[in-house]
């Protein structure tokens, strides 16, 4: 099997068009900041009328030289302890070598600001697994990558850090005091434990405050998702049958949209996955498809970026601190908001703690520690597994390995 | 009334400056263009750039009020509003549009805010014997594309950016070329941020009928002079 040479735009097919971004009334362009921030090829790809677009060859090769395709898996060990006959697949992203499903738009997005001149790239991080895939495709295309990092995640995720400044990159805590935004916030209070809103809008001002730089962001907008569906067109190649259910868990949306819309897609084609439910899965913690209003909204905090129509809980959310800090984040991508709002795509909120004990089970059964975001897709699926029939067949996305996160595993039961 | 191909047309907010600056500038328009779109005043305009926003804040009437001032129908004239504003309302806007003389009401939120009302507008529209006319982007779905052109539309109208008078790195070449396939032989109409007869040429040339010019016109609106010289030098990118 090969890497394949297209990534999917599902906006081309799906029941409604996308209501456009649109600027604050109040205040400057947004819409016209992008082009100082964001790579110019990114900006084309997010209103590109193509259903399939061409991923450029050196794309592909450090694809596939970073290890796509990935391994997609029956989980035997899970099926077996679970007992009733249900057929689990899993696509393993974790198997890429920054432990995550993010280099593949990590690497696309530094390939096109390159292609601009940018000397450095810029971004925000949660966990780190999004921090820790650009310092990695800045170290393999050769710029300089700086990270501003969620200040509870830098401070108990300390190996990611370590890593990132491995690869080469600055690596800052989010609120810090390089930027008016931190520092406001840290005045505001002394022990913020950050937000992904918050560190976005560092990471933007930041871009803006030196020559060179571009800003590249780790979810939500439609090119980090259409990036993302390399996981899914390859899954079209590997999958032995078709799936009764699709699962994968959103923070922004990237990972979940990545695996699930080639199939999507598919069925809003009339070509196959008739049967198919998807199920998106979110932390309790930043609960946006189920409890968020779908509205026009910032994806910052500090309200720097246009505003998106999208489900939300509001940009100046700040959710408690959990183990899962890549699912902490207030909204999700546009595309994805919709299919959830026209009832093609399913969500459910799990807690920490039944979601680390699934994370355990899958662990001990499959031999794979899994990162804490990517276990709201196992715990799901060992919840639908057992009441689903004899023979029904499940997808999920393991979007990440959790080598990097055992402090979380330590610090739950 | 048709739109003339190619050809190009001007954007002009209703009442802005005042009334009577709007109504010597579309006398003026009509003159050197092929089709006018007016703008009906809202304080709502959120598919609109900084410059074409101002023009909405600062118009001298609001609503249907500032349309309902001139009689339009020397050229083909489309008023250009949000549905947010009328969806309880559609056959009175349709009625206030053919009784100014205009050719049909173009709403650019119908499609992406209420498309449940899609059915409604048409009907509305044909009642008062206007023509339906669909505002669309790049990435609008195929087959919504597709069931439009079965309403058999005056124009679809292809906003080439995300909002008017901003311009982005999009290869908006290609993107014509791509809603040309989806549109069939229905009039094609872009707009947005085209402001110089090198880009008239390029939309034209890549697959568009007709172009729309509106931010670019909005500081040359007091001198008819300018105005008129400006869509002028426009003109010379027609083929």
């Amino acid at each position: 099997m090969n890497v394949p040479h297209y990534w999917y735009n599902i906006n081309v097919d799906l029941l409604r068009p996308l209501p456009p971004p649109i600027d604050p009334y109040e205040a400057d362009s947004r819409i016209a900041l992008l082009m100082r921030i964001l790579p110019s090829e990114l900006l084309d790809q997010e209103f590109t009328p193509l259903r399939y677009v061409p991923i450029p060859e050196e794309i592909r090769e450090l694809y596939e030289r970073m290890g796509r395709p990935t391994p997609f898996k029956r989980a035997y060990g899970l099926e077996r302890v679970l007992g009733n006959g249900v057929r689990i697949y899993y696509k393993f992203e974790g198997a890429l070598p920054a432990g995550s499903h993010k280099l593949n738009t990590a690497i696309p997005q530094v390939y096109y600001a390159i292609k601009d001149n940018a000397k450095e790239v810029v971004t925000e991080t949660g966990a780190g697994q999004w921090g820790l895939a650009v310092s990695l495709a800045a170290a393999l295309l050769g710029v300089k990558a700086t990270v501003f990092m969620t200040r509870n995640s830098y401070l108990n995720k300390t190996q990611r850090v370590l890593f990132m400044r491995t690869y080469g990159a600055d690596v800052y805590p989010s609120p810090s005091e390089l930027t008016k935004y931190g520092r406001e916030a840290i005045k505001a209070r002394p022990d913020h434990p950050g937000s992904l809103g918050l560190a976005i809008t560092e990471a933007i001002d930041f871009t803006l405050m030196g020559e060179g730089r571009k800003y590249i962001p780790g979810s939500v907008l439609g090119f980090v998702v259409l990036h993302q569906t390399v996981i899914g067109q390859e899954v079209l190649q590997q999958m032995p049958e078709e799936p009764d259910l699709v699962i994968g868990c959103v923070g922004g949306g990237s990972n979940f949209s990545g695996f699930s819309f080639p199939m999507i897609g598919a069925r809003l084609r009339n070509e196959g996955f008739e049967k198919t439910r998807f199920l998106a899965v979110e932390s309790k913690a930043a609960p946006k498809l189920t409890s968020g209003r779908y509205t026009y909204d910032f994806p910052d905090t500090g309200g720097l970026l246009p505003m998106v129509k999208m489900l939300t809980l509001g940009h100046d959310y700040v959710p408690p601190p959990t183990h899962a800090a890549g699912l902490r984040y207030h909204g999700a991508a546009p595309s994805l908001s919709m299919l959830v709002k026209e009832g093609v795509v399913e969500a459910r909120a799990y807690g920490q703690e039944e979601v680390m004990e699934a994370a355990r089970l899958f662990a001990r059964t499959e031999g794979i520690i899994p990162a804490p975001e990517s276990a709201h897709a196992i715990k799901a699926a060992i919840d639908e597994a057992r009441r689903m029939p004899k023979g029904s067949v499940i997808f999920f996305n393991l979007s990440g390995h959790g080598l990097l996160d055992v402090d979380a595993y330590g610090n739950t039961r | 009334m048709e739109i003339r191909k190619p050809g190009i047309g001007a954007y002009v907010t209703a009442t802005y400056p005042n009334k009577n600056d709007f109504l010597n500038a579309i006398r003026c328009l009509s003159e050197v263009s092929d089709f006018l779109e007016v703008g009906i005043p809202t304080n709502n305009p959120k598919y609109d750039g900084p410059v074409i926003r101002k023009t909405h804040f600062a118009s001298e009437l609001k609503g249907l009020d500032a349309v309902n001032v001139a009689k339009y129908g020397k050229v083909p004239t489309i008023l250009m509003g949000y549905v947010e504003d009328y969806v309880n309302n559609l056959e009175l806007v349709a009625k206030v549009a053919s009784e100014a003389g205009a050719s049909s009401v173009l709403f650019p939120d119908l499609l992406f805010e209420h498309l449940d009302k899609l059915e409604e507008y048409v009907m509305a529209m044909r009642n008062h014997s206007l023509r339906p006319t669909f505002f669309i982007s790049s990435n609008t779905p195929h087959r919504l594309v597709n069931v439009l052109v079965r309403y058999e539309p005056l124009f679809i109208y292809l906003g080439l950016y995300a909002a008017t008078g901003i311009k982005l790195p999009l290869y908006i070449e290609r993107n014509i070329k791509e809603v040309r396939k989806l549109v069939d032989n229905i009039t094609l109409i872009a707009g947005f941020a085209i402001n110089t007869p090198e880009m008239v040429k390029l939309v034209i040339g890549a697959g568009a009928d007709a172009v729309v010019v509106g931010t670019a016109l909005v500081d040359k609106l007091a001198n008819p002079m300018a105005c008129a010289e400006f869509m002028l030098s426009l003109r010379g990118g027609l083929p």
